[in-house]
């Protein structure tokens, strides 16, 4: 809402500088968001919340500031000379349908005679942004501006049959607007019609055929009130708002439509002569229902924690025009005027008070007093994990929810499902919402590619969003998604650092998983105690050509939820052990088909006690082996909680080690 | 005997310390420890011949003794050698050469500043509670007492999802949810992401973090969110921090408020941050509106509360300075390692 300081003045008078005006204001809330100079004058921008449409108009304003600067509020006259003639016996109003127009109003003013509005008009609505059209449309703005009532005139002449009726558009009926757009109508909305078409679409815009013209001799002024949906509605199908519109949707004063009327009619006849026919045509099914709200002021102070005494109550509320009542010793009883339809109980009255006494007056005090916080074992597991990440080294990113096709390009790594999708995208091109993490983080790569960042080593922890049948709400999975630039197994490294540093005992197993993204050999499904895990792999040839990878990353995508299930924060302290350890080498020749896990398998099922640790160290295929073979080289470490090993315990026990394996899988000691 | 062997003990040290070269050293080895004539081991040789009694406690000590100078030639080799070393060296070495860096892993910066949040809240005593992302339109609006076709619901403009689903717009749809699930007294935060289908600028992201807060019991008062909040605004932005507390319209609050903080940049005199103002807008808050208590079945005579949100990344701009709410989620590491 723009609002001219200089014209502000005519409802209230008031001696603040434009700077201290808006500070006053943004303190009663009624923010302004900025004060432009326009002329001898500054135009406000004042921010009115949706819920005081009473503010859309200069005399809501002055009533504010008036309850500000303690003055009086000033309302011009409305009285006008009428002619003989009685508007009854020039035109007539039917209204058809009473529930989207519960009030509409029409005077007729004869021989006006249409031209460039004064120099004094003009200038006031250019100050607030408006362009003067003619002496007709600019009262009408000017009227709406400073009431917040909006208004139309129609050519009278050019109504056929003489006559309006507010009823619903029939399907298909068209109308061009005054903005010359085409209005394809139907019959959730409203029209004013006259005999043969409608002439406008009721609260937002008037058509073009009937619009006032220099030709113009008789006016119909319109004034009315419209059902705020229907406006609103009406308005969101077609695309099209005004002014008007815009104060219809968030509900007009009923009992202001009339006292507009009257006003716009009485500035046609000052400014562009003619006659005003006698009387009001009045459509009005209202029924005038007055709001009445008792407050208690033990219940005001206990709320807002202040002790303001009576009189200042009543004083603030009479300001703001509502009708006392009656008052006992605790209560007010009062009644609400029609333009507070935000106000019908008693903490919207307390609201009232606070706002113009004065946010700043209430103490900055509490009797809330300590109390014990729940755990919150997610976050101490989100914590616990960030810091392990970060410790080696990853940095972790923020990507958006909402994703393109991308997503589902190389494999989907939870779900097959197509992805839920947004019905109002702002982007086409990226609609959906993500069921993996991954691809973001190739996404992040890439643009750090791009800007000559070679190595991206990276994290996210955040949702992805399953699809459910029937469209039902989706699961939100909590993920945990890496990228490592340095190989397959330094990956795994960091997923088990992970594990160990949650204390998660299970052991993790790697099973081969085919999978589009990954490479056909470094791809696997990762197991914790028989539940998925998640999925690690090498991005294949195809993805890296994709993105243009210049590096081979490999990413993790874990199941969070997993982790803190089974993560133990707990802990517990392992002995020091008290005699040392005593470590062996080995290196053994297998055929291709044997894998780590069965040789540390093989090893872990002999149940030896005093095996304290199997170390792998290396896979060598070379010259000195055999062909189709490899030598796996790993350490043991042997160690008792009673004594020091011998010597030829060891020996033993490594023996009984190699025979195993040699039986299980064929292996021998590398020479 | 023992006088004896602590006199050879002395002895030894003292050749040890006048030993300047590998060679001398080893002279002294040969002459203490050396297998033909060597001192200790004559020694050792001797007990035999010793009266019994004396023998186990000198053998003992021999031992001792052998082992002990067998580590003092040990260091001063180590020492010698060392020292051989670096005379022979050419080489010197630089010590203005850079550290050796291990990469170092940053957190989010937009993490960091809810971390930090919680952490404030937590000291005054706030649960930490999380809701869904995609969420039932009842809890984005109407439990909020925001009704359909009211032009309120504009100011939270919303991503559908089709069949009542929605991305939720405000991170209040968690309020909802924890007061359904539990009584008073109630004190939470609870961060998240949340969504608007804004156009993508400057100052505007699709996708961004809000921080709800609740309080409910009997007897809490605006001069309490007055006082939660003070304390947050000085925590988090420092002890001289001003605060302006103006009256604001949300459907699921009543009195309502928006808080704004003095400007840190320009130290309220005004500047392009704070549009010129002296004054930033931090916090919207408010007393909970009756309507939102019905609704989840608490006595709204008997209990009040307060309720508060605020902007992750508009914090964490003011914070760094920041102009651009979008390189919060380009994530690109030149940004990101900064924090
Ligand atoms: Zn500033």
């Amino acid at each position: 809402m723009k609002i001219s300081y200089n014209w502000l003045k005519d409802y209230c008078k008031y001696d603040l500088s434009v700077a201290t005006l808006a500070e006053r204001l943004t303190n009663a809330g009624l923010v302004v968001d900025a004060v432009k100079p326009v002329d001898d004058d500054y135009c406000l921008e004042i921010e009115v919340t949706s819920n005081r449409p009473d503010c859309l108009g200069f005399i809501g304003i002055a009533r504010e500031v008036a309850n500000i600067v303690r003055s009086e509020l000033l309302i011009p006259d409305v009285e006008y000379a009428a002619s003989d003639e009685s508007v009854n016996d020039i035109t007539t109003v039917t209204v058809e349908d009473k529930e989207l127009c519960p009030r509409y109003t029409a005077r007729i003013i004869k021989d006006v005679k249409i031209g460039p509005s004064p120099e004094w008009l003009q200038k006031r609505i250019t100050s607030i942004g408006l362009r003067p059209v003619n002496n007709i449309a600019d009262i009408t703005n000017y009227v709406l501006m400073e009431s917040g009532q909006p208004l139309h005139a129609f050519d009278f002449d050019k109504l056929s049959g003489k006559e309006i009726i507010v009823r619903r558009a029939k399907n298909g009926e068209t109308m061009e607007a005054i903005d010359g757009s085409k209005c394809a109508l139907t019959e959730e909305m409203l029209v004013i019609a006259d005999s043969q078409k409608p002439v406008a679409v009721a609260g937002i815009m008037g058509g073009r055929d009937t619009e006032v013209s220099d030709a113009t001799k008789n006016i119909l002024l319109e004034s009315a009130f419209f059902d705020p949906r229907n406006v609103r509605r009406t308005s969101r199908k077609l695309c099209l708002s005004s002014d008007s519109s815009y104060r219809f949707e968030r509900r007009a004063d009923p009992e202001c439509v009339d006292w507009a009327s009257r006003r716009a009619a009485k500035m046609i006849l000052e400014i562009a002569g003619g006659q005003v026919a006698e009387g009001v045509i009045d459509q009005n099914s209202l029924e005038s229902k007055k709001v009445s709200v008792t407050l208690r002021m033990s219940r005001l102070n206990s709320l807002l924690g202040l002790d303001i005494d009576k009189d200042t109550v009543k004083d603030i509320l009479e300001r703001l025009q509502f009708k006392i009542n009656s008052v006992t010793d605790d209560c007010f009883s009062v009644d609400v005027p029609s333009f507070r339809g935000d106000v019908y109980r008693e903490v919207d009255l307390i609201e009232e008070v606070a706002r113009v006494h004065g946010y700043d007056k209430i103490p900055v005090k509490s009797n809330i007093g300590v109390k014990l916080t729940q755990d919150n074992i997610f976050d101490k597991v989100t914590e616990k994990t960030k810091s392990v990440i970060s410790g080696l080294g990853f940095d972790e990113v923020i990507t958006d929810s909402i994703v393109g096709e991308l997503q589902e390009r190389h494999g989907n790594i939870w779900t097959d499902d197509r992805g839920i999708k947004i019905m109002n995208p702002i982007r086409q091109d990226e609609y959906l919402l993500r069921k993996a993490l991954a691809h973001n983080l190739l996404r992040v790569k890439k643009h750090n590619q791009n800007y000559g960042v070679e190595k991206a080593n990276i994290y996210e922890l955040s949702k992805i969003y399953l699809p459910q049948e029937d469209d039902g709400m989706p699961e939100e999975k909590e993920c945990l998604s890496i990228l490592g630039e340095e190989g397959f197994l330094s990956l795994k490294g960091v997923v088990e650092t992970i594990l160990s540093q949650l204390n998660i005992v299970q052991k993790l197993e790697s099973i081969h998983y085919d999978f589009g993204l990954f490479s056909p050999e470094k791809s696997a499904e990762l197991k914790l105690g028989g539940s998925v895990l998640g999925y690690i792999g090498e991005l294949s040839r195809e993805v890296i050509n994709d993105y243009d990878f210049r590096s081979k990353p490999c990413v993790a995508e874990l199941d969070f939820n997993i982790l803190v299930d089974k993560a133990n924060l707990e802990g517990s302290y392992r002995k020091i052990p008290m005699f040392p350890m005593v470590t062996r080498d080995m290196a053994i020749v297998s055929d291709e088909e044997v894998i780590w896990a069965d040789i540390k398998g093989c090893i872990e099922s002999l149940k030896i006690d005093c095996i304290d640790g199997i170390e792998f160290f290396d896979v060598y295929r070379g010259r000195q082996i055999e062909k189709g073979k490899k030598s796996i080289a790993f350490r043991l470490i042997f160690r008792a909680d009673d004594r020091t090993l011998r010597s030829d315990e060891v020996d033993a026990l490594q023996e009984k080690i190699l025979e195993n394996l040699s039986n299980a899988f064929g292996v021998k000691l590398r020479a | 005997m023992q006088e004896g062997l602590s006199e050879i003990q002395n002895q030894a040290k003292d050749d040890l310390a006048k030993a300047e070269s590998l060679d001398a050293v080893e002279q002294v080895r040969t002459r203490y420890l050396g297998r033909k004539g060597g001192i200790i081991n004559e020694i050792i040789k001797a007990i035999p011949g010793l009266p019994p009694e004396q023998r186990s406690s000198t053998g003992k000590s021999a031992n001792m003794l052998k082992q002990e100078i067998s580590k003092w030639i040990e260091d001063a080799r180590v020492k010698l050698a060392d020292k051989e070393q670096t005379s022979e060296a050419k080489e010197m070495f630089d010590l203005s050469l850079p550290g050796e860096h291990k990469p170092y892993g940053h957190r989010h910066p937009i993490t960091q500043t809810i971390d930090e949040i919680k952490g404030i809240f937590r000291k005054l005593c706030f649960d930490i509670e999380y809701g869904p992302e995609v969420e039932h339109e009842y809890y984005n609006f109407d439990a909020l007492n925001i009704p359909a076709d009211h032009p309120s619901r504009e100011d939270f403009d919303t991503f559908y999802l089709g069949n009542k689903r929605l991305l939720r717009s405000q991170t209040s749809t968690v309020q909802i949810r924890v007061m359904e699930k539990k009584k008073p007294p109630i004190r939470m935060i609870a961060p998240g992401k949340v969504f608007r289908p804004d156009t993508v600028d400057a100052r505007h992201a699709s996708m961004f973090h809000q921080i709800e807060g609740l309080t409910v019991d009997e007897g809490v008062s605006f001069s309490d969110l007055k006082y939660v909040l003070t304390l947050f605004a000085q925590s988090y932005f420092g002890q001289d921090v001003k605060m302006r507390f103006r009256p604001s319209f949300f459907p699921f609050t009543e009195p309502s408020a928006e808080i704004d903080i003095s400007c840190s940049i320009c130290k309220g005199k005004g500047c392009s941050v704070c549009s010129h103002s002296g004054w930033v807008e931090v916090l919207g808050a408010g007393m909970v509106d009756p309507n939102v208590f019905e609704t989840v079945g608490y006595d709204a005579e008997k209990y009040t509360g307060f309720a508060f949100g605020m902007g992750v990344e508009r914090l964490t701009m003011l914070r760094y300075g920041i102009d651009n709410i979008r390189l919060f989620f380009e994530n690109d590491l030149r940004f990101l390692s900064q924090f």
